[in-house]
């Protein structure tokens, strides 16, 4: 009887202290997004039937070498296809890591970059030129 | 926070937090193994003798004798040489460089792990080792006579290692340019770091003698030595042996200082797992307080996660005395002294955990270019190909991302359990009375799940 109500003191001790470290993961979470600046697109979920919706391009503009509204977080599935377009008034080149993708941009003018996301994990787009990071590609599997 | 340009060093690529229902299912598993080890738990203690017994004399005098040891002690030193070399001479990009990979991944995140499979492995390649017998060897042979050291103040135990790792730590990611990735450092800081840490453990080895030193102070053969105790293979007087896994680090922790050791790795593997992740928001907000109080922006994060990182080993090392200051309140325990360095290996295997868990994709990876470009055009710079794989790369496919998910849930549930075990035995040793062994071990448990869940929150907001 004793050992069964010590038992029961250790399992709620426990899950009390996996309810505080979840809970407190979830604030976390909230104070990252906010901290940083993101806008995330919605990828369509469950699209792998048919012609999936073509969702629009998201767009990055750089101004001096430096992202407008910070970091931009694109989220993707695996499989989908990458797809986005830097605007910058300098001429520069953009490079993704990991996928050793890059694009050169004009000054003034825009590029789209596009390739198919097949490797997963969080990768980070930067420009060459001014060496800031515009974009974090996130890929889920 | 980006201060230089291509300040993310080594990292092309980074981990996806782990999802919501494998971190539920992890923690549930845990929990569950955590009551059966309870329930099944055993009255005699089974680790406390090595059992250790000789393998075949040929393999000894082949692996341990005198020209194995030159031959091992000549490729250390020449590897470490190639790093400085490197550092100094190569490409100041982090990624195209020897020198980093080699000293951060390679050999730091490599030897933790062949350690355990081989046993101490480090020892006969430790380059300072190498070079300080063979200084005392030619003295000996000229002066007829051995060299005379200074006697190493026991009291001090292992502390100068304990704090040489978590120096070597906050010097790979605090203090590089960009905190906030794997390696923030650059080749030649590598370098120069690598050549005055040579000097001071050169300078120890000529006042407290070679083997006294790699046993106590020298940061490599301590922290490697240590995982070596968990595994089968061990060597005794000249003669390489098997014995009981688990059974050598019972006696690992008498010498002071060795729970520091320890509570160092766990600390400095979260803080680099809860930069990017937990810590983030919290780092982020005292940076900007420094900022505000008018220090530069290198300087405040520097100083942000300096105090973060020594927080993490405060919180680590109370969590454990509360596990200790707990069994102490057992009837029949024994001092909180003898508890604090009685329990300190069971935590060996949890920082082999936390290892696995948050470098293991860092390592994969990583190792592909150290074996391809980085070993064929070493200095970056294009200019050799000494091995034909100088245009090899890195393929991030080899990794998915659900198996990256499961080796560091397995690691953390499998280092978890070794954990619980070494602390039952341990207990079932102190304690004579198998009832209030098995009641100071509800303590451990909690500061063991304590860690598990931790790791597996860490895992689960990295990166965020």
């Amino acid at each position: 009887m004793r050992l069964m109500r010590t038992y029961a003191a250790v399992a709620v001790f426990a899950l009390g202290a996996a309810g505080a470290l979840s809970a407190c993961g979830d604030d976390e979470e909230s104070t990252a997004t906010t901290a940083r600046t993101t806008d995330s697109t919605n990828t369509p979920s469950g699209a792998q039937s048919t012609t999936p919706e073509e969702p629009a391009t998201p767009t990055i503009v750089v101004r001096g070498g430096k992202p407008v509204g910070g970091v931009t977080e694109l989220d993707y599935e695996a499989g989908e296809q990458v797809r986005f377009t830097v605007r910058s008034n300098t001429a520069d080149e953009v490079h993704i890591h990991g996928y050793d993708v890059s694009k050169e941009i004009p000054a003034g003018g825009s590029a789209t970059i596009s390739f198919p996301a097949d490797i997963e994990g969080i990768f980070e787009g930067e420009l060459h030129g001014s060496g800031e990071q515009i974009v974090e590609l996130r890929v889920e599997p | 926070m980006t201060l230089l340009p291509y300040a993310h060093a080594l990292l092309a690529r980074q981990d996806l937090p782990i999802p919501e229902w494998l971190f539920a299912w992890g923690a549930s598993i845990v929990l569950i193994v955590s009551f059966f080890a309870l329930s099944v738990a055993w009255r005699e203690p089974r680790f406390e003798e090595e059992r250790w017994r000789p393998l075949g004399a040929g393999l000894s005098r082949a692996l341990l004798g005198l020209p194995a040891q030159i031959l091992c002690g000549a490729i250390g030193v020449f590897l470490l040489g190639v790093a400085v070399y490197a550092g100094l001479r190569g490409t100041e990009a982090p990624d195209r460089n020897f020198a980093l990979t080699f000293v951060f991944v390679t050999v730091w995140l490599g030897f933790p792990v062949l350690s355990v499979l081989l046993g101490d492995v480090f020892r006969p390649f430790n380059p300072w080792r190498a070079i300080g017998r063979a200084v005392g060897g030619t003295f000996g042979a000229l002066a007829g006579q051995r060299p005379a050291h200074l006697a190493y103040p026991e009291a001090l135990g292992r502390w100068p290692a304990a704090i040489g790792l978590l120096a070597f730590v906050w010097l790979e990611v605090v203090y590089g340019p960009s905190g906030g990735v794997a390696v923030g450092l650059s080749p030649q800081t590598t370098a120069v770091a690598a050549l005055a840490y040579s000097g001071y453990t050169l300078a120890m080895i000529a006042l407290f003698g070679t083997e006294k030193w790699c046993e106590r102070g020298e940061v490599f053969s301590v922290y490697f030595g240590m995982f070596a105790q968990l595994g089968a293979f061990g060597a005794r007087d000249g003669r390489l042996g098997l014995r009981r896994p688990f059974s050598a680090a019972t006696r690992w922790a008498t010498v002071p200082g060795s729970a520091a050791v320890v509570i160092a790795s766990i600390a400095s593997t979260s803080f680099d797992g809860a930069q990017e992740g937990a810590f983030q928001g919290a780092i982020e907000s005292v940076i900007d307080w420094f900022l505000d109080i008018g220090l530069g922006a290198v300087a405040a994060e520097r100083v942000a996660d300096t105090l973060f990182m020594l927080l993490c080993f405060g919180g680590v090392w109370l969590i454990y005395m509360l596990g200790v200051r707990g069994m102490a309140s057992v009837g029949g325990a024994p001092s909180v002294q003898r508890l604090r360095s009685g329990f300190a290996h069971t935590l060996i295997p949890i920082a082999l955990a936390y290892l696995v868990a948050h470098y293991f994709s860092l390592f994969v990876f990583q190792e592909q270019a150290q074996f391809t470009y980085l070993l064929s055009d070493p200095l970056g710079t294009a200019s050799t190909d000494l091995f034909g794989t100088a245009s090899g790369g890195i393929d991030f496919r080899i990794l998915s991302a659900n198996a990256i998910w499961y080796v560091q849930v397995g690691a953390l549930v499998i280092g978890h359990v070794i954990a619980l075990t070494l602390a039952h035995d341990r207990a079932v040793a102190y304690w004579g009375d198998y009832r209030q062994a098995a009641r100071s071990q509800y303590w451990m448990l909690a500061v063991m799940v304590a860690f598990t869940c931790f790791g597996l929150y860490l895992l689960s907001v990295a990166n965020g």
